[in-house]
Parts: structure tokens; sequence; C-alpha cells
């Protein structure tokens, strides 16, 4: 079995050791809840869990007392009360509970958001996540990898899929919920706590799978309304030509320029984002001369085609031009 | 007053009879030798095999867990590359799933369960040897793709879209095509396992006296018939839209993914408790040997094994509450996961109690039983979180997930197979394993598994998500990874001191005692080391534990005081009885050794093989190849005509050598295969509802359908010919020859006939199965109806040709019975196909 | 003094009825759900008329199984002999069936009243 990725490295002064570099982009813990769901999940999560270990340790520790050689045989009564009582009453009641309780939570959960709420349609792709602002009358703003919200405000996500079936998870801010080709899935999110926080694809969806993440940004209602407001606006950036020459047109947009693919992500404000390549890489020049010069090696299965053959100079250039897309 | 039961001969048979019974009985059940041994079909050789065998994919499962564990040692490792990394998960979860738990629990059913009956064998032995065949040829195909990194890589449950239309190359083909043919095999032991058990028990053993591992396996295997085939359509539909791009899970041509999900966790969900159920069954029988006390609660364990079989087929949904479903359904789905956990609880005080009532004697096996339980209860524990929908929205498809499916099914099923391996090795070896390498192992493997697993809950609620072959840095991952790699490591080296203990030479250690743990149940009167017969007569049984309980059982049994403790004729037999007063109905004849079933594996998989590599012209050969096979196998090895009518058993009891209808083993077993057959064609026609509600127009107003015409025609004349078969039964029965030729003639006729008008429907208003779901599904239930027919046509001319050679006469005419029987479910079939096809447009417009 | 009890009597099915009420319980409720909000209610319709047949299932479905369990109750309590009915007599395996029976009945019985809580709580097909 081969062991070694089959890719040669292009670069030699890799700036990371490791082959494979995730960026770790922010906070992603269910049990560091900055969301109204991941909340509520987190207090049922905790109860739960101090309940089943004391359910284990008394099971346990009764089979352990029933194989101890200093004990009385237990009476055919005592062997019914205890088959009826343990296996039987106990687990009813209990199971009943937390039945109702956890129904009880599922309708909050699943509500839309209130009517008016910002709106923002996701969409999963192999492997990575367009992402459109829906405003009014059907204006829509584009990124890609990244999510900007309000903080303290309900939020409707559209989830859909462009090719498989992924599913949108960010673990501190709520429950995932997968997208489906052909279908449209939402999922309300309700940040309460200013922050970065990291999102992945958490359904297998190929090659790169473990690369498809997502950064969250919430952030104070103003700042939020400046960053959108800057993202509506075109980039320009010096060293578009070489941009256009290469043909990265044909499948990436940048707001005004000729460039209006719509196979790849946006790049408009590419270089105002955490990291290229859904998570990937950093989005300042080093790192998208690495993108650009390894990307089949840094994101296995990429459509994106490497630019290692680009003589250096001009990847900088590049490089230059796309980090300066802010 | 009711006749009470045969007692054992007062006076042993004199000294001179014994031994000659003894050397028959020998010769007659005695393996092939030389090359002539794989022709071998009794159970004590192919039982042996297939654990062997299952066991091989177990360790191979486990060493890709183990490379799986490399790469995520740390985070950016690339010791796999990303694509490798996907086949080795893929591989690793579909062999201990398809290739380890369900051959192993069928392996062990088929070695055990004829000594916990005192049966000589099960009724099929070669069907048994059939699907063990199957089980080989498909596992060495399927795993061994990826040594030439051709293997699957859509995850074990293989979601479409991803696994129909952005995964080319035969990985996913060997995976549809390579499963589906040992879900056939899988579907054939678990028929001679429902058969055995309710058919084969040894007189007197009534059904409140049989063997918990019994009732649990019957369970298992009737799970496995109505699991089985969601999973087997599923895989029909996928590989049918990959190979000729009929576009069942394909959104832009009406489509749908979910409809996978539904079929596959329909099969998939019980599947886990298929696999869990006959692991505790070998709980079941440990716990009351080392407890010196027979089971407490033996009606509440039987509970638990019928309500958990019933019970696990409402959880399906559980896998999918992040699909986006109605929270009502999420809603009723937790509920049915929820109550499953009560009896599977209930089970667990049972074992408590006994060992409570009793005086426990330590031993290996239960050192592994209290492990096992330990660590499955808290998979328990955690399946009633994820059953609830609020915290599964967190958890599924994470670490967490893969937790605690690992504590469920390595507590739940390799804890109690490893206690049942140390308990019943002398059964299968006549010699004991080693006490001291036992514990060893057990604290290797107990100490690894825990470091191994426990901090998965915690790294997947840290989010990470489930197969991802490497995970970010500096996000509190990293010692929650390593510790798991360790752990594996730990735990490797635990399964590779049980593997060194079964294989270390022990011909220098001395034979073990009959019986050595001193345990109550029917296996254990076996002779050490164990004789092909399997028991030397078959006893009369009172009592759930009759080596406890019946005096004299052993040297009754030995001196050949019970039942057929010889075979004078030279034949294979055991004992046919009741299903619920085991009373003694008939003297089955078993078939012996032959290379038919190996030839029958060979040709079938050939069939899905070459089918895999798109090679057409070779795959309808081996198809062709394989019908013959089977033809002259069924021609030659069952339903000879019997050479006397009836035969004295032993203890005054004379019974019939032939039985035809549900009287005989052979009606039972198609009626089981058909049970299943069916289950697969309703999830077809669930399958064509399932668009209904999920398009606003369907079947589409566009389309015209196959219209109303044809099929009605259709079903008038496949109507008729079930009507004629019945009519042939009848008439040969009456030994009206002529009447039995011409009504099965025309039925043939009539079939072929009502096939065409079938086809006409589609074909005559331009249904393009590529063009939209609906064309495709009117077109496969279609097809689906005309391949029944066809194989009905088969068995027609079977028995046409069977009576023309004077096989099949009025008397004897079990071949006919188990034709109409088949009819039965085909007419069922045709009806509701036409009903459907012609009749829905109908009435949906 | 036990009557005669004969084999043909008895059936495996029947001890199996209970739980395949709950089966049919289960699956009706779960496509007049489905169907409901999917062909007639929308994903945002109501689901009043859908929690009343479930209503109506729950009620026909316990019904039938306290019958079943309570003639299998009676089953059990044949004679006079506790279990672990484990006599390799008619009497025996009758009651054993009986227990059996019942337990069943008991299990699928609560499963159904599971089911029908779980309905309680969706007003809507969200």
């Amino acid at each position: 079995m081969s062991t070694k990725s089959a890719q040669p490295h292009l670069l030699t002064c890799a700036r990371f050791a490791l082959a494979f570099a995730v960026l770790p982009l922010g906070k992603g813990s269910t049990l560091e809840p900055a969301g109204l769901a991941a909340d509520r999940v987190a207090t049922l999560f905790w109860v739960l869990t101090i309940g089943a270990t004391v359910i284990w340790l008394v099971v346990v520790g009764l089979a352990l007392y029933a194989v101890s050689a200093s004990r009385r045989p237990q009476s055919p009564r005592g062997s019914s009360l205890l088959i009826v009582g343990g296996g039987v009453i106990f687990p009813t009641v209990v199971l009943a509970g937390l039945l109702v309780w956890s129904l009880s939570m599922l309708p909050g959960l699943l509500a839309p958001a209130p009517a008016g709420s910002l709106e923002v349609r996701v969409t999963g792709y192999q492997w990575w996540w367009r992402v459109e602002y829906l405003g009014a009358e059907g204006a829509t703003i584009e990124l890609a990898n990244e999510l900007h919200l309000p903080v303290g405000e309900p939020v409707e996500l559209q989830l859909e899929s462009h090719d498989v079936i992924h599913s949108f998870w960010v673990p501190a801010l709520g429950g995932k919920m997968d997208m489906i080709p052909g279908r449209r899935t939402r999922l309300r999110l309700e940040p309460t706590q200013v922050g970065v926080y990291r999102g992945v694809c958490a359904e297998y969806c190929g090659t790169s799978h473990a690369l498809m993440s997502l950064v969250v940004v919430v952030e104070e209602r103003q700042a939020w309304e400046r960053w959108l407001a800057a993202q509506a606006q075109p980039a320009t950036s010096p060293g578009e030509a070489l941009f256009l020459e290469q043909g990265c047109g044909a499948c990436h947009t940048i707001r005004g320029t000729a460039a209006d693919g719509a196979l790849g992500p946006d790049l408009t404000h590419v270089g105002s984002r955490a990291s290229v390549g859904a998570g990937v890489i950093e989005a300042d020049v080093p790192g998208l001369e690495q993108w650009l010069a390894k990307t089949a090696h840094l994101k296995p299965g990429v459509l994106m085609p490497s630019f290692g053959m680009l003589p250096p100079p001009e990847l900088t250039a590049l490089a230059q031009y796309l980090a300066g897309l802010r | 007053m009711i006749d009470a039961d045969p007692t054992p001969l007062a006076e042993a048979p004199p000294l001179e009879l014994q031994r000659a019974q003894a050397e028959r009985l020998r010769r007659v059940w005695a393996a092939p030798t030389g090359w002539r041994y794989w022709s071998a079909v009794n159970n004590t050789q192919v039982g042996l095999w297939y654990i062997a065998v299952a066991f091989i994919f177990f360790l191979f499962a486990g060493v890709l867990a183990l490379l799986m564990r490399i790469q995520l040692a740390r985070p950016g490792n690339d010791f796999l590359s990303a694509e490798l990394y996907n086949q080795t998960f893929t591989v690793h979860g579909s062999v201990m799933m398809f290739l380890f738990a369900i051959p192993i629990f069928e392996a062990i059913a088929v070695t055990l369960m004829p000594q916990m009956l005192g049966a000589r064998d099960l009724p099929f032995p070669r069907l048994a040897a059939f699907g063990f065949w199957c089980f080989l040829i498909g596992g060495l195909f399927l795993s061994g793709a990826i040594f030439f990194d051709a293997a699957p890589r859509g995850g074990w449950f293989m979601y479409p879209p991803l696994t129909s239309r952005y995964q080319p190359g035969i990985g996913a083909d060997i995976w549809l095509l390579g499963f589906s043919f040992i879900e056939v095999a899988a579907i054939a032991s678990a028929v001679e396992l429902i058969v055995g058990a309710l058919k084969c028990r040894p007189p007197g053993m009534r059904i409140n006296l049989i063997p918990l591992y019994v009732w649990y396996t019957m369970v298992g295997a009737v799970m496995i018939v109505f699991a089985f085939p969601p999973l087997i359509a599923g895989s029909m539909l996928l590989e049918i839209e990959r190979a000729f791009d009929w576009p069942f899970f394909d959104a832009t041509r009406g489509g749908d993914p979910l409809l996978w999900q539904h079929l596959f966790w329909l099969f998939g969900h019980p599947e886990v408790y298929i696999i869990f159920l006959p692991s505790i069954a070998l709980v079941a029988m440990i716990v009351p040997t080392f407890a010196r006390v027979p089971l407490r609660g033996y009606t509440w364990v039987v509970l638990a094994a019928i309500g958990t079989g019933f019970l696990s087929f409402g959880l399906w949904v559980h896998h999918m509450y992040t699909t986006g479903l109605p929270g009502i359904s999420l809603g009723l789905f937790s509920a049915a996961s929820t109550a499953v956990a009560i009896p599977t609880g209930v089970q667990f005080f049972c074992f408590i109690a006994t060992l409570w009532a009793g005086r426990v004697k330590r031993s290996v096996p239960m050192l592994w039983v209290i492990g096992g339980l330990a660590v499955f209860v808290l998979g328990g524990l955690t399946g009633v979180m994820v059953a609830l929908a609020p915290f599964d929205f967190q958890a599924h498809d994470t670490h967490f997930v893969v937790g605690h499916f690992h504590f469920v099914l390595i507590g739940g099923a390799i804890f109690p197979i490893i206690a049942g391996l140390y308990y019943f090795y002398p059964l299968v070896a006549g010699k004991l394993l080693s006490q001291k390498l036992g514990t060893v192992a057990f604290w290797l493997v107990f100490v690894g598994f825990n470091i191994t697993f426990m901090p998965m809950h915690l790294s997947g609620l840290r989010g990470m998500p489930r197969r991802v072959f490497t995970y970010p840095p500096e996000s509190g991952l990293d010692a929650l990874n390593l510790a798991s790699t360790i752990g594996a490591f730990i735990l490797a080296a635990g399964i590779a001191v049980v593997l060194w203990d079964v294989v270390r030479p022990k011909k220098a250690q001395r034979v073990a005692p009959r019986d050595p743990w001193g345990a109550g149940t029917l296996e254990w009167v076996q002779e050490m080391p164990g004789e092909d017969w399997g028991i030397r007569s078959i006893p009369e049984i009172d009592s759930r534990y009759p080596l406890w309980d019946q005096p004299h059982l052993l040297r009754d049994i030995d001196e050949g005081r019970f039942y057929l403790p010889d075979a004078q004729e030279g034949l294979r037999e055991t004992l046919v009885t009741s299903v619920i007063d085991a009373k003694p109905l008939q003297c089955l004849r078993l078939p012996g050794p032959s290379y038919l079933p190996l030839a029958a594996a060979l040709t079938l998989g050939g069939f899905f093989i070459f089918g895999t590599f798109h090679l057409w012209a070779l795959a309808t050969g081996s198809l062709v190849a394989s019908t013959g096979v089977i033809c002259v196998w069924l021609w030659t090895g069952t339903a000879a005509k019997p050479t006397q009518a009836t035969k004295d058993v032993g203890l005054g009891v004379v019974l019939p050598i032939d039985a035809a209808g549900p009287a005989s083993v052979g009606w039972w077993a198609v009626f089981v295969t058909m049970l299943a057959d069916v289950t697969a064609f309703i999830c077809l026609v669930f399958g064509y509802f399932f668009f209904w509600t999920v398009h606003d127009d369907f079947p589409p107003s566009s389309s015209p359908g196959p219209g109303v015409l044809w099929p009605t025609v259709a079903a008038a004349l496949l109507s008729a010919s079930w009507l004629l078969t019945l009519l042939a039964r009848r008439w040969n029965g009456r030994d009206r020859a002529g009447a039995f030729y011409g009504a099965l003639g025309v039925a043939v006729l009539f079939e072929v006939a009502g096939s065409a008008a079938l086809l006409a429907g589609p074909w005559s208003s331009g249904l393009q199965p590529t063009t939209h779901v609906y064309p495709a599904l009117v077109w496969l239930l279609v097809g689906w109806t005309v391949l029944h027919v066809a194989v009905g046509v088969v068995m027609q001319l079977y028995c046409l040709l069977r009576r023309a050679r004077g096989v099949l006469t009025a008397g004897h005419d079990l071949d006919l019975h188990n034709v109409v029987l088949y009819w039965h479910f085909t007419f069922f079939t045709a009806a509701t196909t036409t009903a459907v096809i012609a009749g829905f447009p109908l009435v949906a417009r | 003094m036990t009557p005669d009890l004969p084999e043909a009597n008895e059936s495996l099915l029947s001890t199996v009825a209970a739980p395949a009420i709950w089966a049919a319980h289960f699956l009706l409720s779960y496509i007049t759900a489905a169907v409901w909000c999917a062909k007639v209610a929308g994903a945002d319709g109501s689901l009043v008329a859908v929690q009343r047949a479930i209503s109506l299932y729950t009620v026909l479905a316990l019904a039938a199984i306290g019958l079943i369990g309570w003639r299998a109750w009676g089953r059990h309590r044949l004679g006079d002999s506790p279990p672990p009915h484990d006599q390799d007599a008619p009497g025996g395996r009758h009651r054993f069936l009986g227990f059996a029976g019942a337990l069943l009945s008991g299990l699928s019985a609560l499963a159904v009243i599971f089911s029908a809580l779980a309905s309680l709580f969706f007003g809507s097909c969200r």
C-alpha cells in the first residue's frame, strides 16, 4: 500500500511541516456553547451524562456484587423484584421522563426564525461552501466559506447542495442540518456570544471531506453591518490582468472585473477572509502562493488545477493580487 | 390424560450391537478425506470453516482500523493519503459488518445449534455449505479490492449521490454486487437456522424448554429475513443507476437520495440487533453454567429477544434526524428508540439476578461476560442519549457516535463472542484454552478498548466529525486522538493474545474432560473430542437443563438407548419434530458430501463478479451455469423417492420418511425464503409511493404511463396460470396425469404470454427509464415481476420433467407443493405490480 | 386438574400478535403524518388532524393489545403454577406461551403509549 502522497512537493520551503493542514480557525466545541440551540443541548448533555454515569455505576456495581463470593444467594422472589424493578419500572420511568423533556425541546429547536430575520443561503459543494446573503428584492451578496452573523439575533439559513450530501455544522452555535441535492433544508441559528467559530461538513462527502471548514464570525450589529456593506462593494487590487490572463475568471467571480465564473468560490473579497480552500491555509500572500502552487496536494481531489508551473514571480504577483482583494 | 413421554430403553443394547451401531454411524457421518474434504457439508466441518474465515476477516478489518488510528495519531499526518483513508474506513466498516459480525453469528449458530438441539445436523446441510462458499468468494473479492486501490470509498452506508455519480471506478460496484451476493447467502443460512430451530428439536424439547441461545438465534434469523431485503432492493436500485443510468437517486431527474437512506437504515438498524442478540445469546448460556443455577427470568429473556426484534424495525429514522424531516417523524422514532432500551435492559437484569441467585465460579468466560456487560451498558446509555433528537443534532455523524457504536458492538458482540470462544472451544477442538492467556488478553482488550473509544465521545463533542482523515491542531483534539491511537494498539495486543491462544500447538495438552464447566445444556453431552455424528442417540428432553435434571442422560445417550442410535440403511438421518411440543413427526434423510454447493457458489459468484466489471457475456454465462448447477443439485439431491415408507426410530416410535407441504422442512424453507423475497418487492413498491409523497405531480401528468390495457391482460393471464398451477397439484394428487400435464403446460404458455403483455405496457407507450424516475420505477416493477414469472416457469418445467421421469408421483409430490407455494407469492407480486402501475395513476389523477 | 391442552390450539403467531399491533400502529402513525405533511398540509401546515388520527389509532391499538394481553395473562394463570413454567407438560408450555404473550403485550402497550406521547408535542409539520 502506498503511504506517500503521489503529488511531488513543488515548493521546497513549506511553511507547514505537515502535509495536510487544517487551520484551527475558531472555537468548535459543543461544550462551549455560544448559541441558543447549542446551549440547550449542552444542558441536556450534562444532565444525561451525569444520569448515565450514576446508572452505569449502579448496574455494574450490582453485577460485581452478584459475582462476589461473600453474599447470600438471592431468593426467586428477590430475583423477580430485581428484574421487574430494575429492568422494567425504573427504565420505563426514566425513559418516559427523558422522552418528554427532549420532545418538549424539539418544536423550539425546529421553529423557523421570525419573519424579517436575516436570511442566508448556504450551498454545499465538494468541498467548500457558497454563502449568499439574501437581501430584499432578490439582491444577494455572495462570498464563500465564511459567515458573519450579528450577535443576539436569529438567522434563518437555507441549506442546499450542488452535488452530494453535505451537512452544515457549527458546533458552538447549534445542531447540524444536512444539505441534500434536490431538497432545501433550513436551520435557525441564534448566536449569543461575539467570537470566531469553526464550522465543518459533518456528512462524509468524498475525498476531501475533512478539508471542508467554515469560519463563522459573530460580531456586534454595527460591525456586522459595516462588514456586509464592504462585502457588497466590488473589489479592486493591482495585478488583475495576470488573474484574467491565467483564465481564473472562467471559474471564479471577482465583482468589478471581467471575471464572472460561477463554478468556484466568489473571490471578490478573498483577501479579507480567514482562509482559502475552505480552511486549508491562510489567505495571506504566502498562504495564497502555496495554495496556487500545490492546490491538489493541499486539497486532494479538488477541481481547481495547480498553478505550480508558473514562474515564482508570477505566482507571487497573483497571490499579492488576491490578498489585496480586501 | 396425556401420553407420557417415552423413556429410554431400560436395558442397554448388547455391547456388540452398540459397537456395530457406532461404527455404522461413524462411517455415515465421516468427513471426506484428502481433496474431497472440501466437499464436506456437515455442520462440524462447515461451521468450523465459517468461524475461521469470519475471524480472519475480523483480523483484516482490525488491521485497517490500526492504519486509521496511525493516520489520526496527530493532526496533519500523511501516513495514509485521503483516498486511501477513505477506502480504509469504508472497508473496515463494511468488512466488520458484512464479513464478520453477521457471518460469525451464522457460523456459531450453524456449529452449535445442532449440538444444542441434539440434532445430527440442521435440515439443509448443503444450503449451509453453499452459504459458506458464497461468503468466502464474495468476501475475498471485496477485501481484495483494497490491495488494488480499487476498494469502495463511499463509507459503509454508501450514500448516493456521492456513490451514484461522484465516485467513478468499480469500488462502489464491488460493494453493491459483492454484498448483495453475500446477503443472499446470509438469507440462505437464516432459512436454515429458522427451520432448524422450529422443526429439528429433540423430542420433548417443548417451546418452553428451548435453550435461550436458540430463541435468540431464531429471532436474529427472522430479523435477517426481513432486514436484508430492503438493502438488497436498495443495492439493486443503486447498481442499476450506476450501470444503466436509471435515475432513482438523481434529483435532477426526479430521483431522491433520501430513498436510499430509508432503505439502507431499514436494514441498518435492525442489523445492529441482528449482531447483538445472537452474541448476547452466548451470555445467556454462559451465565447459568457458572452461577450453577437455571437462568432467572427465562420468559423475560424471551420477551427481550422478541420485543427487541420487533422494536428494532421502528428505529431507522433515528439515523436521519438531521435530514429535515417533520418534527413529528423525529418524535415517533425517538419514542421507539427509547422504548427499545427497555427490553434491552431487562435481559441484563435477568443475568444479574441469575448470578446473584447462585454461587459464581470464577472463570475466563465469566470475566469476558462481565467486561462486556460493563462496556455494553455504557454504550446502551449513550444510545439513549443519541436516541433523543435534540442531542443527536449535535452528536450525529461525529466521533461521539463512533465511540457509542463501538461500545455497543464491541461490548455487545466482541466480548460475548470471545467469552463464547473460551467457553465453547472444547466442543470444537476437544481442548481447553489457557486460563492465564485468557485473563491477560481480557485486561489488555478491556483497558485498550476504553482508552481507544472513551476519548472519542469527547473528541466528537469537541467538533470532530466522523470519517475525517485529519483534524486541525490546537483544537483540543490532539491529545484525545493520540490516546485513542495508543489504546487501539493495546486492544490489538489483547486480540493477538487471544489469537495465539487459539492457534498455539496443543498436542501435548490433555483432552478436556466431558462437560468441562459442569453445564446443564444439551451441547455438552458431546464426547471429547467430538464425533462427526454430533450425538450418539437423540434423547427425549424433559428439562431446560437436561444434564442437570435428567439422571443417567449421558449413559443413555452413549449406549444408544434413545432415538436413532443406528444407521442401518447407511444414510444420514435426523428427526423432524413439531413446532410447539417437539413431537417426532418424520425421520429426515440428510444429504451427504457434495461439490455442488461449491460449484453453485462459484458460478453464482461469477455472475456478480463479472457483472461488476460489466462483462455482460461472461456474467450471463455464469448465471446460466449456476441455474444449471442448482437444477442438478435439486434434481439429484432433493426429494428423492424414499426406499421405504416408514422407519422405526427407536423407543417404539415409527415415523414416515417422506413429507410434503407444511409437514415438510422444504416447504418451510421456501416459505421463509419467499417472505424475504416479498419483503424486497414491498420495498420497491414503497419506493413508488415514496416518490408520490416527494413530488407534487406523481405519476407525472406528462407521462403516458404503462396504460391500463396491457397490465390488465397480464394480470388476467398470470392469475389464470396461478389457478392452473393449483389445479395441477390437485390433479397430480389424484393421479390424473393427463390433466396435470395439460394444466401445467397451459400455465407455462399463459405465463409467457402474460410476461409479454406486462412488458408491452411500458414498451408500447415508449417509457424511457433513463429520462425520469417514474418510468424507471415502472420498468423496475415490471422487470422484477417478469423475472419471478420466469423462475416460476423453470420450476413448472422441472415438475413436468420430474413427473415424466417418474420421480414426482401422486404420493410423492413435495416438489409440486413447494412450487405452488412459490406461485402464491408470485401471484401476489404480479397482482400488486399491475395494480400499482396501471391502477394507481387512475387514482392519483 | 388442568384441561386437555392440545398442541394444535397453540400458536407462536398469537404470542407475537401484540408487537405486530405495535408495528401497525407505529407505521400507520408515521405514514399518516408523512403523507399529511407532504400531500395535504404542506411544510408549515397544522397537524391537529393527524394528532386526532393518532389518538384514534392509539385507542384502538391499546384496546386490541389489552384484549390479547388479558387473554394471555389468563393462560399464564391457568392452574396453580407460578413461573418459570419449565414443566415438560402441556400445562407448562401453555402457561409459558401465555406469560410470554402477556409480557409482550405489556411492552407493546408501553411502546404504543410512547409513540402517542410523541405525537402530542407537534402542532405543525415543522
